[in-house]
């Protein structure tokens, strides 16, 4: 189907919905397409490429929402669809006790293309398949290491998003990552250690740079160094945090509780509240002074930075939490109203043309500090130093939170020493954030990404960006993963 | 399969399937072909602050076709159905077949198999549709409501119809359908929650359900905080179920011959208490079991963990040919039961405690250190403390550090099984249980 059908099928459905009486509604049509190349104990378990492409209507009826949505794109089914959306929308209307009002936003005609110099999906597949074998060759000629996976992962996502307001964006959006993992076997334990490209919307030249073959040799040896390496012994220890790990504690302890329809209740059965409630904006000291959390949908590359949100709003810059202070949330166009703010943040994505848009954690980053690695880590006397994702948990408004990590040392008398494992830490979220006293200096920072962030019902993955330097926490306990807790 | 769904929406049916089929071995050129259709129309009315904040129906059909040239294979997926896009489908599985290196693991699709043939489509869950589940989510708003409590949850009903064919002569096709209900109650400081999945979207039992959670957010006003450390427990099923959920995840043979299991070198031994066994019931009313797998093999009744002995292990068709397993054990429909005495309720169980933590449900689990399968998670939704055979007050929630495999040879008594589901579990039928030295590791500010 081409482009100028995508058009008439969107001006059908948007017909419907403005002779329904609706006071808004879009329809957004998507051809998305995965292409998954995966690596299992040196060999290439699957090579997948699938095809997504479908429409989804929402419509705002007597101030409630209705949805429907199809992969069958026809024009027999665009009106019934949209027809079926009105239906629900009026049956959302007869229990809904707040009609819902949209924030304001101009009309939007534009297109948004990811800037890319090798079209992944252009990539010989024999070539890809070489490099995860060869990685995963890397990784076994290691003594003590018993398994290896990599895998490589692409997407492209052609959109058209057209409201009854007038707006008409279409997206041609690419987004690349690679990595891949190595597991030793010690005395009947097991440990893995992994190497991860960021998530970013770029081209292939992201994979080739990184050159995972390079990696190999180091993370294999650190698989085996991790799983011989002493257990932590529980306590208080200042912990010096790479970019990696950071963007998953900056996620779960900063990002979602910003949101603001966890803070309004909307999650309650689910994903959960927020601890940051809307009479603490402006007021609640977050973290410590170093402690400044930048959302910014505008940054090239990034996964949330697609030029507009679902609900047609332009990505933004903004802070969260300014100096400590917690300032701002993401919002959509439903929720900004609510807190009396005039324009959506842009924040409201979906994750297909099946899902309704909800509102999702902005790239939010750890604004970059003075210090320099080796200064952050020459003041700490008994600390560890961590690296990367592994366990992490925490409860539903985002106060108790628990993380442990890919690699560990010991920091002892400001220098980094042996490996560790079994490194857990925990605490509440703005007590430890007020325990941060540096934030390493933007030469330090990097970028990783999540694509599969958990909200909603029916669940929905979110795509977004986190960005940090290194960063000091101070006099943070410290468990013991595994039996000995 | 019509109707319901207000008559607008068939879902591909047998001859259907067996059409496309056709099709896509046509086009093949492969020396084997597998074809999986999943044809979904399902809908969820979600509500929150006692109002329908979302209200979604979707239709969506996605064909997969593998394609192998002798140990290479591909796969492509489509969402079009048009006689050109299958066409498409399939050469682009066959481009990856044709330069993807030969995997020692491949197996072609199985031979035809023969079916037993379930009730997984009740009439009336694929009738439903936005009308029945906006009745269903009024029905629990309204009682919150009545009860000066904000109700937020969800009404979903699912039809589908799933196939299985291959070159092979495979041929499996069922229609599926599934409706769930869930429901948190909050007051100024307080929750209580409750949920089910089943086949019939009219045994979701929405009003005694949310009765349950209305009851929870009540006694849970005015928690209290009391230290982390070493308690007995009562968990009701739901938290059962996310500790046995993970559990089943750790099953996989593979990794149990790799030494990367909690469960390696453990098969045909004693993990947990031994009054406990685990088994599929694909046919049990109460759960969700299937026809087939997404590999087209039958599902069968069998026993996982017989009187606390690991029994079996879950093995992909090439693991199950170097053990020569046959036919290979499926766990979509865990029923976990204890032998001996049982007690009635939950309520006997909290009136033979002297002090325990009563949790109604975990949050948030995962694994900590996959050796000893040590997890950790929130409770969540109504946390109890338990004095001299009665809860005394509500209590800030904890966070857990426990490993399955220790806390289950912990266990002091255990109800029948009952239905339990939650955010982060399928259907399970699993007991409540009082176990002893449960290890809380921190506490949270409510």
């Amino acid at each position: 189907m081409n482009r100028s059908e995508w058009d008439e099928l969107a001006e059908l459905a948007l017909k419907r919905l403005r002779a329904a009486g609706a006071e808004y509604g879009d329809i957004r049509i998507l051809d998305s397409r995965t292409q998954v190349v995966q690596g299992e104990d040196r060999r290439i378990a699957a090579l997948r490429d699938s095809r997504d492409s479908g429409f989804g209507v929402r419509v705002l009826c007597r101030g409630a929402w209705g949805f429907a949505a199809s992969s069958i794109l026809s024009v027999e089914e665009v009106p019934r669809v949209a027809d079926l959306a009105v239906q629900i929308a009026k049956g959302s209307a007869s229990m809904t006790s707040e009609k819902v009002r949209l924030a304001e936003e101009p009309a939007h005609v534009d297109r948004v293309v990811t800037p890319l110099r090798i079209d992944p999906f252009g990539v010989p597949l024999e070539e890809k398949a070489g490099l995860l074998t060869d990685v995963m060759e890397y990784v076994q000629r290691q003594p003590g290491v018993v398994r290896s996976s990599g895998h490589l992962w692409a997407r492209r996502d052609l959109k058209l998003f057209a409201s009854t307001e007038g707006s008409r964006i279409t997206f041609d959006l690419v987004a690349v990552q690679g990595g891949f993992e190595a597991t030793a076997l010690q005395d009947g334990r097991f440990a893995s250690r992994t190497f991860n490209t960021p998530h970013l919307r770029t081209g292939y030249e992201l994979i080739r740079d990184a050159n995972l073959a390079a990696e190999a040799p180091r993370i294999a040896s650190q698989a085996v160094e991790k799983v011989k390496a002493p257990p932590v012994e529980a306590g208080r220890y200042d912990l010096v945090l790479d970019p990696e790990h950071l963007s998953l504690t900056m996620h779960e302890s900063c990002g979602h509780p910003s949101e603001l329809d966890r803070a309004l209740g909307y999650e309650a059965n689910y994903a959960g509240t927020s601890f940051l409630t809307p009479d603490k904006r402006g007021s609640f000291r977050y973290g410590s002074p170093h402690v400044t959390f930048v959302a910014d949908n505008t940054e090239p590359e990034t996964l949330a930075a697609t030029g507009y949100d679902d609900d047609g709003v332009a990505c933004q810059k903004w802070d969260i939490v300014r100096d400590g202070l917690f300032v701002g949330y993401c919002t959509n166009r439903e929720v900004a109203p609510k807190i009396k703010e005039a324009r959506s943040r842009g924040s409201n994505r979906a994750d297909g043309w099946g899902s309704v848009p909800i509102v999702r954690i902005a790239n939010i980053g750890l604004q970059p500090g003075r210090a320099t690695l080796d200064d952050m880590l020459a003041d700490v006397k008994r600390g560890i130093y961590i690296e990367g994702h592994d366990s992490f948990s925490i409860d539903q408004r985002r106060y108790n939170f628990q993380f442990g990590g890919d690699a560990f040392w010991l920091i002892e008398n400001g220098r980094r020493t042996h490996m560790l494992r079994d490194v857990i830490y925990h605490g509440i979220t703005p007590e430890f954030w007020g325990s941060c006293d540096a934030v390493a200096d933007p030469s330090h920072r990097r970028r990783f990404g999540f694509i599969t962030c958990g909200k909603g019902q029916p669940g929905q993955s979110g795509w977004m960006t986190h960005a940090a330097s290194h960063a000091r926490v101070r006099n943070v306990s410290v468990i013991r993963g595994g039996s000995a807790t | 399969m019509s109707g319901g769904f207000a008559g607008t929406v068939k879902l591909t049916d047998r001859e259907e399937f067996r059409f496309l089929t056709d099709l896509v071995l046509k086009h093949s050129g492969g020396d084997h072909t597998l074809v999986v259709l999943h044809d979904q129309h399902a809908g969820t009315t979600r509500f929150a602050n006692n109002t329908v904040v979302q209200n979604v129906n979707s239709r969506r059909v996605t064909l997969t076709v593998t394609l192998a040239f002798g140990k290479r294979h591909g796969s492509a997926t489509t969402t079009d159905l048009t006689a050109g896009a299958v066409r498409e489908a399939v050469k682009r599985a066959e481009a990856m077949a044709r330069v993807g290196p030969e995997d020692p693991e491949y197996v072609p699709p199985a031979p035809p198999q023969a079916y037993v043939d379930r009730p997984t489509a009740l009439p009336e869950t694929v009738a439903a549709g936005p009308d029945r589940r906006l009745e269903l989510a009024r029905e629990a708003v309204e009682l919150c409501q009545g009860s000066s409590l904000k109700a937020a949850g969800v009404v979903s009903s699912s039809a589908a119809t799933v196939g299985v064919a291959a070159d092979t002569g495979l041929f499996a096709h069922e229609a599926r359908a599934d409706a769930r209900f869930s429901v948190t109650a909050t007051g100024e400081n307080s929750t209580g929650w409750a949920s089910n999945v089943h086949r019939s979207i009219d045994q979701l039992g929405v009003n005694e359900r949310t009765r349950s959670a209305i009851e929870k957010a009540q006694r849970s006003a005015g928690a209290k905080e009391i230290p982390a450390g070493r308690y007995t427990v009562i968990l009701e099923p739901s938290a059962v179920g996310g500790l046995l959920t993970w559990m089943m995840w750790m099953g996989d043979a593979k990794d149990y011959d790799k030494g990367t299991s909690p469960f390696s070198g453990k098969l045909g031994t004693q993990i947990i208490d031994a009054r406990l066994n685990l088994a599929n019931r694909p046919e049990h009313p109460d759960l969700l079991g299937c026809g087939f797998t997404p590999e087209g093999l039958p599902t069968n009744s069998l026993a996982w963990i017989d009187r606390g002995v690991l029994r079996q292990l879950a093995y992909d068709r090439f693991t199950a040919k170097q053990h020569r397993v046959e036919p290979i054990p499926t766990l979509e429909a865990p029923c976990l039961s204890g032998d001996g005495r049982t007690a009635a309720s939950v309520d006997e169980l909290v009136r033979a405690t002297e002090r325990g933590i009563l949790v109604t449900n975990f949050w948030y689990i995962r694994t900590v250190n996959p050796t000893d399968l040590t997890l950790t998670g929130m409770t969540r939704d109504g946390t109890f403390l338990v004095e001299d055979g009665r809860v005394t007050t509500a209590v800030h929630n904890f966070r857990f550090h426990e490993s399955p495999l220790r806390a289950l040879n912990r266990l002091e008594a255990f109800t029948g099984p009952r239905e339990a589901s939650s955010a982060e579990t399928g259907k399970l039928l699993v007991p409540a249980m009082k176990i002893r030295e449960f290890n809380f590791s921190s506490v949270t500010r409510f």
